[in-house]
């Protein structure tokens, strides 16, 4: 007889049968297939009439569970979409929609071994807190130190990846936390070297400028259900208001981003380059690693964006917002770690970058979330995922250009709470290329889920 | 290894190469620089000391070069948070009480919560600024640190960026001197896949199950980890296929020990567990046994198919190779599984199996004659391995007499040296030897290595006598080409059968000449 099994990341089949899916491995002498394909297989050879012996899935046992998960209309439409097209497909909503609810009913209506993959470890946490509540079952999970497997597990892309070679059988329904991150070259091998027939993929910016999210229809599924932030403001979502504070660079900031902005721009003049779009930036980074007068010109380039972004003026104009939302809960970003901590220090409140310890930032969140500490203050660390029910201001003092991350720091206020009125509040230095930057961040706002 | 954006490759025409930093004056400056840098700050804050390292940087030194190597020293190092106070437990208390007085908007309300912390812990108002992010990665403060050489930091270096490079690697291929054990031990351990050829010496092939569907650089980090393990030997050459993440392009990489041995690090190797002191002891007591056989720990592998077995010691005695493996932990379908191994290559391997060490009871194992398996309890016991290695030895070679015996043995070659005969038909040399010296063929002569026959013989004195005539004598040195020329390369025995003799002239042997013995 056949026999199909799992070897590190992919199926091996033995006997003189071929598929469609597996490739003659003459190193091992049997059949080699991706372990994505594990379902097609099946139902291949069960069509051809043709007995396996299947040893691949290694199970832990199912639980038992008991839901208290009542979804919204938009949700159950979504889960409904996503049943009908053979349990697989991404579902695109906004933060705050309630993505987490419809995996959980997901995986109470289908009751198999669940990995949920998500991007941190503080989502890790909240994931299982979530469970917890709403399954009543205790999760296992794989990184952070911590490697337990159960029915339902919770791990990091990272883990997922670096153990897919041991992970891969275990589970037959994967759920992709903010999606976008599978489609990356590395990633994307997740999908590949994991048997779950079932897929879930979930985020609230399904595009990538590098056009990568089309490979994930082969990966996960297709899109099968998109709604965007205009549509649910108001009654699910809590509603928002965007306001720009513009402020002067102190007259000895303005010389240097002057002078320092001026080596740029006559390096690219004499080389007669121009700068249209992120590809030609990207090409111009890659010249600067065999090009010493490049990298002169780009460090003179990060120097003056770093004078522009970290101005002294906007710590002004922050203290100034921190006054007037005395009373509210508020979340503080910037581009530059150097910043945050500056901005702890001088305001005295706690702040979270990549090297705040993991029980720290706990600390931190927990008392941010139960209100005791009333201001945070990050980097990127806590653009994705981490919930914070009733902060209800972001200042943001610098980012990037991108529209997804604007899209997920708005995300973090968007959490409907009575009637939380959230505000959005960016400070950005005149007359610096901060004004396009923020300008090209807003440019999809109208589509941004 | 390096974070990948620190690596450094010359590529050229599909070939690439890491910048390897060869000793140089300039070389040896940035390094030698490094080190001092370190051993000078000692006490100082990490933050000093990468501006001073930035500072090399901007002396016109390749950046990644200098980042990097002070990255390998940072790891020779000890960080440690100087504070007199725990950071995190002063921060929480410092949050604390701005939740209080709310969060200070001016300098003054800003001051009143540091004194009110000062004062709560004890503290200056200055240490309660110095110590509230002194946990910070670069607030740390360099505390011991071990110096190495400029050479060896180098040699580091150049190791690490191999390493990093082959990150990106799609396969490897390598070939080498020893260490086999230790080599297929880790590339099991990485999770990788090997397939062993011949091409000039046994090459080995690596790369992962998935890398059937596409070239991935899934296995890199694998194939980088190997790296060590293979360079630690004398001699190797590796080469690896590296899908350069730029261009997307496949690149040739090569490099071997008589070229670059020097310029890397030679890991020194941990000897890995199962590597036991009782192989030691055997080694020890075989030899001390004078047998006959002569033993040899470690022997080239053997390849079965694509797959290799490596035995733990090979025995030989009069061209007869029997190897040898001690047997640690097993259960019966580890064994079993071996056996199977070791039917599909014709070589003999015997087992010595250790019952103590037995993960399940033996059962149907024990019964099986055919087995080449040896149980022992405490201490392996030589008699019984004598008795083996003496039945193989005399079953080898009464089957080679049988299969010499029949074969009907007509050369038609002029020349057949004995070796080449006993690897055509499956013999051992010796036994090939014994065969062909008890049972000369017609029109054949027999020298040390070689038959000849009787024809080519003679067309040997023809040409050697014509010379002579021409001549009236003839060089030793000369003669000798007209035999090689001939193909046969025992020129002293040829002509002794010829009835020559050799006139030494001297100890000079390019004067010596011959004549015929009287």
């Amino acid at each position: 007889m056949l026999r199909l099994w799992f070897d590190k990341g992919t199926l091996l089949l033995r006997g003189q049968v071929g598929t469609p899916y597996g490739k003659w491995d003459p190193r091992v002498g049997c059949y080699r297939i991706k372990a994505y394909h594990y379902r097609d297989v099946l139902e291949y050879l069960a069509e051809s009439k043709l007995q396996v012996e299947d040893d691949v899935p290694d199970l832990s046992p199912l639980e038992q569970l008991r839901s208290n998960v009542a979804l919204r209309d938009y949700q159950i439409e979504a889960l409904n979409n996503w049943c009908r097209s053979r349990s697989r497909g991404v579902l695109v909503l906004p933060t705050a929609a309630g993505k987490t609810f419809i995996a959980l009913k997901a995986i109470q209506q289908l009751k198999v071994q669940t990995l949920i993959v998500v991007p941190t470890l503080d989502l890790i946490d909240q994931w299982r807190k979530r469970i917890k509540d709403c399954l009543n079952l205790e999760t296992g999970a794989v990184g952070g130190g911590e490697s337990t497997l159960r029915m339902v597990t919770v791990t990091t892309y990272d883990s997922a990846f670096i153990h897919a070679e041991q992970l891969g059988n275990r589970f037959m329904l994967l759920v992709f936390d903010e999606v976008h991150h599978l489609a990356s070259p590395g990633y994307m091998q997740i999908a590949e070297m994991y048997i779950a027939p079932y897929r879930m993929g979930l985020t609230a910016t399904y595009e990538r400028a590098d056009q990568r999210h089309t490979l994930l229809s082969q990966l996960v599924g297709d899109p099968v259900y998109s709604v965007g932030v205009e549509e649910l403001a108001g009654e699910h979502l809590a509603p928002y208001t965007y306001e720009k504070i513009s402020v002067r660079l102190t007259p000895q900031e303005q010389q240097i981003y002057e002078s320092q902005m001026g080596i740029f721009r006559s390096f690219l003049q004499q080389r007669r380059i121009s700068l249209r779009n992120p590809a030609d930036f990207q090409k111009f980074i890659m010249t600067t690693g065999r090009d010493p007068k490049a990298r002169e010109a780009l460090l003179a380039r990060n120097k003056a964006v770093k004078v522009a972004v970290n101005s002294e003026a906007k710590l002004t104009a922050l203290a100034e917002q921190l006054e007037i939302y005395r009373k509210e809960k508020i979340l503080i970003f910037t581009l530059h770690n150097d910043l945050v901590y500056r901005i702890s220090l001088r305001f005295l409140v706690p702040a979270i970058t990549y090297q705040t310890s993991r029980e720290e930032r706990r600390e931190i969140l927990a008392n941010f979330g139960n209100g005791k500490y009333p201001v945070v203050v990050t980097s990127q660390v806590l653009d994705e995922g981490v919930d914070v029910p009733d902060a209800s201001v972001g200042l943001i003092l610098g980012g990037t250009g991108s529209n997804r991350e604007y899209v997920q720091r708005l995300g973090r206020l968007l959490r409907k709470k009575e009637d939380k009125l959230a505000r959005l509040i960016e400070i950005i230095s005149k007359e610096t290329m901060e004004v396009s930057t923020s300008r090209r961040r807003h440019q999809k706002i109208g589509d941004a889920s | 290894m390096l974070p990948s954006d620190l690596l450094l490759v010359y590529k050229r025409k599909g070939a690439i190469l890491p910048r390897y930093a060869k000793p140089s004056i300039s070389n040896d400056e940035a390094a030698n620089f490094l080190i001092t840098a370190y051993q000078e700050h000692i006490g100082e804050k990490k933050k000093a000391l990468k501006a001073l390292v930035a500072e090399l940087e901007d002396k016109g030194y390749e950046y990644r070069f200098v980042r990097a190597l002070s990255l390998l020293l940072d790891r020779k190092s000890t960080f440690v948070c100087h504070s007199r106070a725990d950071p995190i437990d002063l921060r929480r208390k410092i949050f604390q009480v701005t939740e209080r007085f709310g969060v200070p908007t001016t300098s003054e309300k800003r001051q009143k919560i540091i004194e009110s912390v000062a004062s709560k812990m004890s503290l200056s108002i200055e240490d309660v600024e110095a110590y509230f992010y002194s946990d910070l990665d670069s607030e740390l403060v360099l505390e011991k640190f071990s110096a190495p050489l400029a050479s060896e930091l180098l040699g580091e270096y150049n190791l690490s960026l191999t390493q990093t490079m082959l990150f990106d690697a799609t396969e490897l291929n390598f070939t080498t001197s020893g260490n086999w054990q230790n080599i297929f031990h880790a590339i099991k351990k990485f999770g990788l896949i090997y397939e062993v050829y011949k091409d000039n010496g046994l090459w080995v092939k690596i790369d992962g199950p998935a890398s059937l569907f596409k070239l991935t650089r899934r296995y890199g980090v694998g194939i980088a980890k190997l790296l060590p393990v293979i360079v630690a030997n004398s001699e190797w050459i590796v080469k690896a296929k590296v899908l350069w993440r730029f261009t997307n392009e496949i690149c040739d990489f090569k490099i071997e020990s008589q070229k670059h041995s020097t310029l890397l690090k030679k890991p020194c190797l941990t000897t890995i567990t199962y590597d036991s002191s009782i192989e030691e002891s055997f080694a020890c007591q075989f030899q001390a046994l004078t047998s006959g056989w002569l033993l040899k720990r470690e022997p080239e592998p053997v390849s079965a198919g694509k797959q290799v077995i490596i035995p733990d010691f090979s025995l030989e005695k009069a061209g007869i190779k029997i190897y040898l493996e001690i047997v640690g932990f097993w259960t019966e379908e580890y064994l079993l599984r071996k056996i199977e191994k070791i039917k599909q290559v014709d070589v003999k391997l015997l087992l010595l199996v250790n019952e103590v060490l037995a993960c399940e009871k033996l059962s149907a194992l024990e019964r099986r004659p055919q087995l080449d398996l040896i149980y022992y309890h405490d201490k392996i016991p030589f008699a019984p391995i004598l008795r083996y290695l003496e039945t193989e030895f005399e079953q080898v070679k009464s089957k080679e007499v049988q299969i010499l015996r029949g074969l009907p043995i007509k050369f038609t070659e002029p020349v057949v040296a004995f070796n080449e005969f006993a690897a055509r038909i499956g013999v051992s040399e010796e036994a090939a030897r014994n065969f062909l010296t008890a049972n000369i063929p017609s029109d054949y002569i027999v020298l040390a290595d070689v038959l000849v026959s009787t024809e080519k013989l003679m067309q040997i004195g023809r040409r050697i006598k014509e010379a002579i005539d021409a001549a009236g004598k003839l060089l030793l040195k000369e003669a000798a080409r007209i035999i090689e020329e001939e193909g046969v390369e025992d020129s002293a025995n040829i002509l002794a059968k010829l009835g020559y003799k050799i006139k030494w002239r001297g100890i000079n042997s390019e004067q010596a000449e011959i004549s015929r013995a009287v």
